[in-house]
């Protein structure tokens, strides 16, 4: 695994919102085929590090290389869309500045697959859980090799989390990478391969799920 | 995007209803401030010379009160006390005092002293607006005196041509007059004498004959006559279609501007935007492009709903429907340089609410900056040439109603992309903020 090509470099990247340090220079690399996990308490950076990696936040200090110009879905914590058109309208908005050759069939497949309704309400009016499966199919245009998810399944019921992983699971089948924050120690232990452990903005920890299992388990969240 | 932002903008009609009837209603306010204005000022007239209900000058009688109501058409007269009209001069009540002095009415008869009537104002404001008006007042009761001084004169020159019955110092003359004095030398015996006499009383009369005309013209060489109303009310001229105009799409377009922009953050769509497919310039833009496309819409609905007005009313002169072109280029440069400003202040606000908060209050000032004239105060013109408003407003104007307007055309549309382009750089700038 760790042989496999990274599509990610990260090098010192930090992030300081006025005086505050949301996070300190941190080197990580997002490899291909694996899905790694960032774990850390509130607070922690994991956040700012996935806005930082997917290139929504600018680095106060350091760069991040995508390597070959891999594409990079983002899915934040907040649903990333406008509210006021629908789910549809959302999908072929951003289906067209992703570059996709046709956005009508794409809007119309992610709204399939993710059971979406096909009304033209805005998408204010989804469910909790609907907007965070549109926040996904809007992730998954322009076929990312990368997918950022930021505690992604938190507003999902079992059904529709089950359906994240294997989205997520067939990405990383086919090759690509995944990162997700998460708190959920269950999906950290059942979906991840890697894991990266931040503390008040400071990676502490980069190493598989087996070393943080044996080492970290207890004092992070503590 | 530009197309995603009207389809938004679509799904708000409250929203664009009230974005368009908030700047007409305000318009309509500002026309009635600005017909206010034009009302007639309140100037005291202290009488300290207590001046009679008749007076008589130069051996003609008229009413004071009739002919300063008559004068006074364009102020509001008060009579007041010397001491009430300071007081009311000082608390701003009134914005002027016009005073008889003592010995007024004496010098008037006389003849030997021309009087003096003392008018005092303050400084500043419509202080010389005031002054036009009173001194119009003068020069109207000048007219009524000259019109009384003429009219004296030509009886004691219909005295010497017809003869008759005169006053004069106490005295009672009876004028032989030259017509008489004509028949009485006829009567006489033919001589060269009578005939040299008779031929001077001819002429004598004939130039006393055009006496009435020479003094009439020598007291008001130059007339002026009202002619039939015929032109557009106030309500329908072009400067209020101008500001109409400007002021619709200022607000539109600020409003437009900040609050598109300063959403993009608020539904956390910048940061995806941000990842390589929309660039802040490009984001600028389109928010830029919205303001433009609305201001171009709703400025031609406007000048054509203006325009049906004009015609149904049958106002002459109509509305010059071939100047639209070159209008819809002004309103979608003046909505442009709007939107970039709107644009900027939606990035510094960072948050939408705040940011349509903020566009309003900015609005009102430079709306109302861009009224105050130059003339009265010059810093609010040199503050207004850095904002679109009063640009737009002159283009508007110029476009639709100057014969040749090229010249302002062109002039303001220099400062509209001028403007733009420095206040779109700003945004542009400014809208890193909306990434943190």
């Amino acid at each position: 695994m760790s042989e496999a090509q990274p599509f990610l470099r990260a090098r010192g990247v930090a992030r300081r919102f006025g005086a505050r340090t949301a996070l300190e220079p941190t080197d990580l690399d997002v490899l291909g085929g694996e899905a790694l996990a960032l774990v850390g308490p509130n607070g922690a950076g994991k956040s700012t590090l996935l806005a930082i990696l997917a290139g929504a936040l600018a680095a106060s200090a350091g760069a991040v290389e995508r390597v070959d110009g891999a594409h990079v879905g983002w899915v934040p914590q907040q649903p990333a869309y406008y509210d006021r058109l629908s789910a549809r309208e959302n999908l072929e908005l951003f289906a067209r500045l992703e570059g996709e050759s046709d956005p009508g069939a794409s809007a119309a497949r992610l709204l399939e697959r993710f059971d979406l309704p096909r009304e033209r309400h805005p998408s204010a009016t989804l469910s909790v859980g609907n907007r965070q499966r549109l926040n996904l199919a809007v992730a998954l245009l322009g076929d990312p090799r990368v997918l950022l998810l930021d505690e992604p399944s938190a507003a999902l019921d079992p059904g529709q989390r089950r359906r994240l992983w294997e989205t997520v699971g067939a990405l990383r089948d086919g090759g690509g990478a995944v990162v997700f924050a998460t708190q959920n120690l269950e999906e950290l232990e059942r979906y991840a391969d890697r894991a990266a452990v931040l503390q008040r903005g400071r990676l502490v920890f980069a190493g598989s799920v087996e070393e943080y299992e044996a080492v970290h388990v207890e004092e992070v969240f503590s | 995007m530009l197309g995603k932002d009207l389809r938004v903008l679509r799904r708000s009609p409250l929203l664009l209803g009230v974005l368009v009837a908030y700047p007409l209603l305000v318009a309509g306010l500002v026309g009635l401030v600005a017909g206010y204005a034009s009302a007639k000022p309140r100037v005291a007239l202290v009488d300290e010379d207590r001046l009679p209900a008749t007076v008589a000058v130069g051996g003609r009688s008229f009413r004071i009160n009739d002919a300063i109501s008559e004068v006074g058409k364009n102020v509001h007269l008060i009579r007041l006390s010397p001491g009430d009209a300071a007081r009311e001069l000082r608390t701003g009540r009134v914005v002027a005092t016009l005073t008889i002095p003592p010995g007024f009415l004496g010098d008037l008869r006389s003849g030997l002293h021309a009087p003096s009537l003392i008018f005092q104002t303050t400084h500043g404001g419509i202080a010389p607006r005031v002054t036009q008006q009173v001194q119009a007042l003068v020069y109207g009761l000048n007219r009524e005196l000259q019109s009384a001084y003429v009219g004296t004169d030509l009886h004691y020159v219909e005295l010497i041509l017809h003869g008759g019955r005169v006053s004069f110092a106490g005295q009672r003359y009876d004028v032989l007059g030259l017509d008489r004095m004509n028949r009485l030398l006829g009567r006489l015996p033919p001589s060269a004498r009578v005939a040299r006499i008779r031929d001077f009383a001819r002429i004598a009369a004939i130039a006393l004959g055009q006496t009435g005309n020479q003094l009439a013209s020598t007291a008001s060489p130059i007339g002026l006559e009202r002619a039939r109303e015929s032109s557009r009310s106030s309500l329908l001229s072009a400067q209020v279609q101008a500001y109409a105009l400007g002021l619709t799409i200022t607000f539109l377009a600020l409003l437009l501007a900040a609050g598109a922009l300063a959403t993009e953050r608020d539904e956390n769509a910048i940061g995806r935007l941000s990842r390589g497919l929309v660039s802040l310039g490009e984001l600028v833009w389109a928010k830029v492009a919205l303001a433009a496309v609305v201001a171009l819409a709703l400025g031609l609905a406007i000048a054509v709903v203006f325009g049906a007005i004009v015609q149904a009313g049958g106002v002459v002169g109509g509305e010059p429907w071939s100047r639209l072109p070159l209008l819809a280029l002004g309103l979608l440069l003046a909505g442009a340089s709007l939107g970039a400003l709107g644009s900027l202040l939606g990035a510094l606000a960072r948050e939408a609410r705040t940011a349509s908060l903020v566009a309003v209050l900015v609005v009102m000032p430079i709306v109302f900056l861009g009224l105050v004239p130059r003339e009265v105060v010059p810093a609010a013109g040199y503050v207004s040439d850095a904002l679109p408003f009063a640009h737009a407003v002159r283009y508007f104007s110029s476009s639709l109603y100057d014969a040749s307007p090229w010249a302002t055309v062109g002039r303001e549309l220099a400062w509209l992309v001028g403007l733009g382009a420095v206040f779109g750089v700003g945004a542009r700038l400014a809208t890193r903020r909306l990434l943190s």
